[in-house]
């Protein structure tokens, strides 16, 4: 097992590498003034040469690039051209948020996608699947940035319920998990958790389903094991998969957030990213890229070595 | 956005390939699936909406580019016009019908071109192994390493706005899926008796790519590339709604839901159409997909 | 267990209302404002973000040497004495000017303000190898006063500003140059740890940032990078007049204008800048009141003069100008947000002159001139616009085009639109229109602020301020132009200064140099609680006269 451990992170290394150089170039392919941020239209060429210079944007990309990454290393990832705060500051802050948000929306979208997957897969074939499935195909197939605008629609245009957008009657900053912060997460949460619901109920009603139709269960049943028995068995059985599964949607729910944070202003990394982009905030920019893309390569590596742990057959790689 | 489970994808890709050998098999998915109520409503949706888009110019509609300051944000089934008018005073119908020329092919074309590339690498890779293998399944990995909506829009994001740079960003986003599905269901196959039966008979690696391999490998990729294209609508639409997509004064949903948000206070449901097209395109080619993998699926 | 309920939320309730009398009595009134900007502008004294920037981190927390009168919605808004009580030009050396500076002014951390600090905040910007010197705040400064070189202590209380030419408009650019305290800044660089004194004057401008002090009317109570900014009234500020009214202001960065319309709708704010014009009527309905006043702005299209562009035949350009039915514009499509622009500046402001063209809505002259130029029903002028579809003061620039499209279809001529990206058109704009960015264009569709003579005139119409230099987008090459500028320059007296450039800008109406199309308006919805507000001509706003009713 530690060596499987050990093998996964040796093979982490080159990944993480190639991922920052890939942010990097990313960002460098941009066309247009890396410093039209600070720099008006009206400056004179030396005021924009002078700046170009102070910033280092005057040396060759591989320096530039080398210089980057020994910072980042150091964790320091520049400061950001617009506002000369550090980065690294910033886009913590900022995930802080969407870490907020996802963990709503994944208790949310997990505990609703496991319960109707569970119910889908036992009761296959009947009018309970299929309503359960329906759910499922609409949660991965509905635009979430337009399931947003319509939830803001009916519950802050037209019944004034909840609020439209923001993080709290006083921004994130003195975030509390009551309700009067709480009315500010319903909706984006809501929001973000069809996908994952969606995708989680097909892959425990097809877990389920599976093991349900293998023969150990009929053996089980004719053992004379109660139901309970055999929905243990299910459970214990699916567990890994959903797991993974689920880790992943984690992932892809912490990384892929901008339109829905854009849909309802909240201030976290996907927030920051569509900022970093309408600015050009190349520091900024690659840095929030950088971060984001850790975090999941760093998610998918505990979901393998969590999943290697549950199911020792899975080490074969 | 929606990642599938892959491996779980991979596997009954794996399990209906080898199936192909068997002569009439398209044949029979073909019979499966016409009997299938759902996919068939889907299929015809779909060709309504195809149908119309290509047809738009001839169906008598108002010209979608053609505003009127005096006839903004007209509500649905204001007589003239059916579906309301948007934020410039123009026909919401006739934007609607002439957004999925664009939207549809700035949703399909990447997952095409995905296809093409990534079946390509996965073949090359999942036959040839090796070193060229490491090569290339390596460097899939690091793209692999963004979540797909980060990696889209961070492209999109560093080329600009424009249609051009959203479908090649997609394209980049959808290659190392399919490339991994390719790889994967190549690699199975390649060890699979028949192929060795048809290496032993002296047959060269390019015949027996293309007649073995590409035979009992395409019908898994395309099945998998199938369910890509609900994923891909909803994101290129989701990079116009960003504003890193098609630029006005282009019909296209994405973006009209874009420029018609500033409008939810006065005319919510008519801002809320464009994204029920998206809805419906992306629900649709998702069953359509499901039918087809649960058609071919032999162990049904 | 039903009576426990009712007792327990009875008691509750009676706790509410309790705690709430004696804060309701003694309450601070707090006004909170949704800005377009979607980060809160720079806070370490040389704001971000344009004017707005300005408006909200700028004039509400620092004071400049010479400032804006903002006391008044009808009359121009002139520069005013700030920091500096009065100031002249040395009559020998036109480079050199005396400012003296108000005495008994300090920053909020209780330092005093002097010539040191003014000598400091000019090298912080102008200096290299000053220790705060701050690349990050060069660009929006330095370009905004263009001529400036250094400042030299004279005595405490006066100091001598140079320039590399002859310029009489320094007063008017040193509105932009905020004094931050140079005092506070030390502590922090003292403070500060790093590899080398780079490194420290970096990190003690990022803690600045944080906890800023200048002289103005509010002080920094706290500060949420890019969601809030709390400022609270210097009830010691310099000039009893301009005392904040409110105790407290929040600052909001709110970029969307529906969000920002919502914020207001439901009481999250009581002040947002530029509602969504289509809620308009509901925030009128339901009680909130809108202010607008002409800005410092123009909308235009900016010709291109190049060898060949259909521009170059004035008579084109004044029917362009005739053809346009601007209150048509402003009713159809903007909901009355805009004021028809007659040139860069509009009858009243001291530096309209007077235009013999006189533009206005006239068909029947239009098409005259045109018929007069060769073109007609059947002979159409194609010329092409480089636009975009968004940006900063662009308003609503498709629709816009659109209408101007239409409206000089009427006239022969057939209007073709490049729509490109906001910051790649502003990238073009100073690339010029002979570049291969222009794409075929013979207009460019950039606004641009008009607050001072640089920014409202001299860049479009000198002719070394061609492409690269600055925005002499179309290479107009007026001799005539360029002999204004001149005179204007270096004519010193304010007052005929004043008229100088009066004289540059009529000249630039009778030449039609643009399509004039605009000029916006700054619209604001305000909560009915709020009283006092004075909405004057220009990009800023005074604050510390508005008051809260609770």
């Amino acid at each position: 097992m530690l060596a499987y451990i050990a093998r996964r992170i040796v093979y982490v290394i080159p990944i993480v590498i190639s991922v920052a150089l890939v942010c990097f170039l990313l960002v460098h392919i941009t066309p247009g003034d890396p410093l039209v941020a600070v720099l008006p239209a009206d400056a004179s060429q030396e005021l924009a040469a002078q700046l170009r210079a102070a910033y280092g944007f005057d040396r060759p990309l591989p320096v530039q690039f080398g210089l980057w990454l020994l910072r980042a290393l150091h964790g320091d990832l520049g400061n950001s051209i617009a506002t000369g705060r550090p980065v690294l500051a910033e886009v913590m802050r900022a995930v802080s948020n969407t870490v907020t948000l996802a963990v709503a929306a994944a208790i949310i979208g997990f505990t609703m996608g496991i319960l109707l997957g569970l119910i889908a897969g036992y009761f296959r074939e009947t009018w309970i699947d299929k309503v359960a499935t329906s759910f499922a195909i609409a949660g991965v197939s509905v635009p979430h940035y337009w399931l947003g605008m319509v939830l803001v629609i009916i519950f802050s245009v037209q019944l004034n319920w909840l609020p439209a957008v923001g993080a709290g009657p006083n921004g994130s900053n003195s975030w509390a998990w009551d309700w009067a912060h709480l009315k500010y997460l319903v909706l984006p949460a809501i929001t973000t958790s069809v996908i994952p619901m969606g995708i989680v109920t097909r892959t425990v009603r097809a877990l389920t389903g599976d093991i349900l139709s293998q023969d150990f269960v009929e053996a089980l049943r004719a053992k004379g094991l109660y139901e309970t028995g055999v929905f243990r068995h299910v459970i214990k059985n699916a567990a890994p998969t959903a797991l993974a599964v689920m880790g992943l949607q984690l992932g892809y729910m912490l990384g892929g957030s901008i339109l829905i944070e854009t849909v309802f202003s909240w201030p976290g990394s996907g927030f920051l990213l569509n900022s970093a982009i309408f600015q050009r905030d190349l520091p900024l920019l690659q840095g929030t890229i950088l971060i984001l893309a850790l975090f999941f390569v760093f998610l998918n590596l505990l979901v393998d070595i969590a999943q290697a742990a549950i199911d020792p057959r899975i080490k074969r790689g | 956005m929606s990642e599938l489970p892959l491996s779980a994808t991979a596997d009954a890709a794996l399990q209906a390939a080898p199936a192909t050998k068997a002569r009439g098999y398209w044949a029979t998915v073909g019979r499966r699936i016409t009997r299938d109520k759902v996919s068939m409503a889907c299929a015809l949706v779909l060709l309504l909406i195809f149908l119309s888009a290509v047809l738009a110019p001839w169906l008598g509609l108002e010209d979608p580019y053609k505003g009127s300051m005096i006839r903004r944000l007209r509500h649905i089934g204001t007589a003239g016009y059916p579906l309301g008018t948007d934020e410039l005073g123009r026909d919401m119908l006739a934007r609607l019908i002439y957004g999925g020329r664009l939207s549809l092919v700035i949703g399909i074309l990447p997952v095409i071109l995905a296809f093409c590339i990534g079946t390509s690498l996965g073949l090359v890779a999942g036959y040839v192994g090796g070193k060229l293998n490491t090569a290339i399944m390596r460097t899939i990995d690091v793209f692999y390493a963004f979540p797909s909506v980060l990696l889209a829009i961070a492209i999109s994001g560093a080329l600009g706005a424009g249609i051009l740079n959203s479908i090649v960003s997609l394209t980049v986003v959808f290659v190392p899926q399919i490339t991994r599905v390719a790889e994967s269901v190549t690699t199975g196959v390649r060890n699979m008796d028949f192929v060795e039966a048809a290496r032993a008979s002296g047959a060269g690696p390019f015949t027996i790519m293309r007649v073995h391999i590409l035979g009992n490998v395409l019908g898994a990729i395309f099945v998998y590339a199938t369910s890509l294209i609900s994923v891909s609508m909803i994101l290129a639409a989701g990079l116009s709604f960003l504003g890193l997509g098609t630029k006005p004064p282009e019909p296209e949903w994405g973006l009209m839901l874009n420029t018609l948000r500033t409008a939810i206070y006065v005319n919510p449901w008519v801002a809320a159409l464009p994204g029920a097209m998206i809805f419906a395109v992306s629900i649709c080619f998702n069953l359509l997909s499901d039918g087809l993998r649960s058609a071919m699926d032999i162990r049904n | 267990m039903k009576t426990t309920t009712r007792a327990a939320l009875i008691a509750a309730l009676a706790l509410a209302s309790a705690a709430a009398w004696p804060r309701a009595a003694s309450a601070e009134t707090v006004l909170r404002i949704g800005m377009t900007a979607a980060d809160i502008p720079r806070t370490l004294g040389q704001p971000d973000q344009g004017f707005e920037g300005n408006r909200f981190t700028g004039l509400t927390m620092y004071d400049a040497l010479t400032g804006w009168d903002l006391s008044s919605a009808d009359k121009a808004s002139v520069v005013i004495p700030g920091l500096a009580t009065e100031w002249k030009v040395d009559d020998a050396d036109k480079t050199k000017w005396i400012f003296k500076l108000r005495p008994g002014v300090t920053f909020h951390d209780g330092s005093p303000f002097n010539a040191d600090a003014v000598v400091w905040n000019v090298e912080k910007v102008l200096k290299q190898d000053a220790p705060q010197f701050d690349a990050s705040q060069v660009g929006v400064t330095a370009s905004r006063m263009p001529t400036l070189a250094s400042a030299k202590k004279i005595d405490d209380m006066t100091v001598e500003l140079t320039t590399k030419e002859p310029d009489s408009f320094l007063p008017i650019n040193l509105t932009n140059l905020f004094m931050a305290s140079p005092v506070k800044w030390q502590a922090f660089y003292d403070k500060a740890e790093g590899a080398d004194a780079k490194a420290k004057s970096q990190a003690a401008w990022t803690a600045f940032a944080k906890d800023a002090s200048g002289t103005g009317p509010w002080k920094m109570a706290s500060f949420t990078p890019r969601e809030r900014l709390e400022l609270v009234k210097n009830a010691a500020y310099w000039d009893k007049a301009r005392v904040p009214k409110v105790d407290k202001m929040v600052l909001l960065p709110m970029p969307e204008a529906n969000a920002r319309t919502a914020a207001l709708l439901s009481g999250q704010v009581d002040w947002v800048e530029a509602p969504a014009p289509d809620a308009l009527p509901e925030l009128k309905q339901r009680g909130f009141k809108l202010y607008a006043n002409e800005q410092p702005h123009v909308w235009p299209w900016q010709f291109s003069r190049v060898e060949g562009s259909p521009w170059n035949d004035i008579r084109v350009r004044k029917a362009a100008n005739l053809c346009v039915d601007r209150e048509g514009l402003k009713d159809g499509l903007l909901a009355g947000l805009m004021v028809a622009a007659t040139g860069t500046f509009e009858p009243g402001h001291p530096w309209r002159g007077k235009p013999a063209f006189e533009i206005k809505y006239d068909k029947a002259a239009a098409q005259k001139l045109m018929q007069e130029a060769g073109f007609g029903p059947s002979k159409k002028l194609t010329v092409k616009i480089q636009t975009s579809a968004s940006g900063s003061g662009q308003m609503q620039p498709l629709p816009m085009n659109e209408y101007l499209q239409q409206a000089l279809a009427e006239c022969y001529f057939d209007v073709k639109l490049d729509v490109i990206e906001w910051n790649t058109l502003f990238t073009n704009w100073r690339r010029g229109a002979k570049d291969p960015s222009a794409n075929g264009s013979n207009a460019t569709n950039v606004t641009y602020a008009a607050m001072d003579p640089f920014f409202a005139l001299v860049r479009f119409l000198q002719s070394g301020m061609a492409p690269p230099v600055s925005n002499n987008w179309g290479f107009i090459n007026e001799p005539k132009f360029d002999d204004l500028v001149k005179k204007a320059r270096q004519t010193f007296d304010p007052a005929a200064r004043d008229a100088a450039l009066a004289e540059l800008h009529a000249a630039s109406v009778d030449d039609a140099a643009f399509l004039y199309v605009a000029h916006d308006v700054g619209p604001r919805a305000i909560s009915p609680k709020v009283t006092g507000v004075v909405q004057p001509k220009s990009w800023f706003i005074d604050f510390s006269l508005v008051s809260m009713t609770p």
